[in-house]
């Protein structure tokens, strides 16, 4: 049997973090709506809701140990031909539109060896991050965004990742916004 | 007067000489296929899926690396990898480590774009990151002495030069 001021001291613990959780669902509502390995990298792209009710379209890759991602304001088709973005971008085709730049987690830097124009992500993960309108309705539907990437140590790379196109379910915006 | 003309002269001869006996190239051509077959010489050829089977191509080109008296090695590469294209450069720059590195060797270029990657075309070689070096027995088999660029660390002469030479050559 335990003695009540354990009881009540339990009782309290139990109310603190129930005040806390529902502090932090209030703001911001997370939403996963992929998650993926190709050429090595992980990839999980998800939605949330910041405190000023603006929408997040956001992918974070992570490379394997003691690789690095490729910043997401060089080329395309790479600095001077030379690895590839990381990007998170919609389609022609996206139900979602974009109401933003894309942001990224960490600041690109210019990497140790090799072309200056070829900005590197320190090692590790990087979140790529699109401010974004979701589409009018009150169910889920069918959406389609892309994700370009390349992961490289100082050493080796992996195959580049160009423009994968990969298709979620997102929420109407009356759904999340009634 | 007349030292205005010699020197007009001396310079009209030297262009002359210059277009009647123009200096031998020793620099690479823009494609990736090299060879220079000097004194502490090398070989570096490309080859690509539209000219046949890979096993047919590697048998000849081991056969031509031993009428040089050249180590056969297979090198995975692409043109956008940082690490794969450090090398070339160095190499094509003439750099004295990386030169010495890759006497005797005969490289047979395989652009991943090309040949895919852990694709059919490619037989068994196995790997996961470029660039990649697979030595060759003299009928282009794979002897199993496999080195990537997680030997060395990052991606100058300095640090690949001592790694690959030690690969190539045991030293």
């Amino acid at each position: 049997m335990l003695p009540y001021r354990y009881f009540y001291g339990l009782i309290g613990i139990i109310v603190l973090l129930a005040a806390f959780a529902s502090c932090t669902s209030a703001e911001s509502e997370r939403i996963s709506l992929a998650s993926f390995t190709e050429n090595y990298v992980d990839v999980s792209i998800h939605l949330e809701r910041d405190p000023q009710g603006k929408y997040l379209l956001s992918a974070t890759f992570t490379p394997p140990e003691g690789y690095h991602l490729y910043s997401k304001d060089i080329p395309v088709t790479g600095a001077d031909g030379l690895g590839r973005p990381t990007l998170l971008e919609l389609t022609p085709n996206s139900l979602m539109k974009p109401a933003g730049m894309l942001v990224e987690s960490v600041k690109a830097q210019v990497p140790d060896f090799g072309p200056e124009n070829l900005l590197v992500y320190p090692v590790g993960a990087v979140t790529l991050s699109l401010s974004v309108e979701l589409p009018p309705g009150n169910g889920w539907t069918e959406d389609e965004l892309q994700v370009t990437y390349m992961a490289c140590s100082a050493s080796l790379c992996k195959p580049p990742v160009v423009a994968k196109h990969v298709l979620v379910s997102i929420p109407g915006m009356e759904m999340l916004d009634p | 007067m007349n030292r205005k003309l010699t020197l007009i002269l001396m310079g009209i001869s030297l262009l002359a000489c210059n277009f009647l006996f123009p200096q031998a190239q020793r620099s690479t051509p823009d494609s990736a296929d090299f060879r220079d077959p000097q004194p502490t010489g090398f070989t570096i050829v490309r080859l690509h899926p539209t000219d046949g089977d890979l096993q047919t191509m590697l048998a000849n080109e081991a056969q031509k690396a031993a009428a040089l008296d050249q180590m056969p090695v297979v090198e995975f590469d692409a043109t956008w990898c940082p690490p794969c294209q450090a090398i070339d450069q160095a190499v094509k720059a003439n750099n004295e480590l990386m030169l010495n590195a890759y006497a005797e060797t005969y490289i047979i270029r395989l652009d991943v774009d090309e040949w895919g990657w852990g694709d059919s075309k490619l037989h068994d070689f196995q790997f996961d990151a470029i660039p990649v070096y697979f030595k060759l027995d003299s009928e282009g088999n794979q002897t199993g002495e496999v080195i990537d660029g997680g030997a060395w660390g990052e991606d100058i002469p300095e640090n690949i030069a001592p790694v690959m030479a030690r690969f190539f050559h045991g030293e």
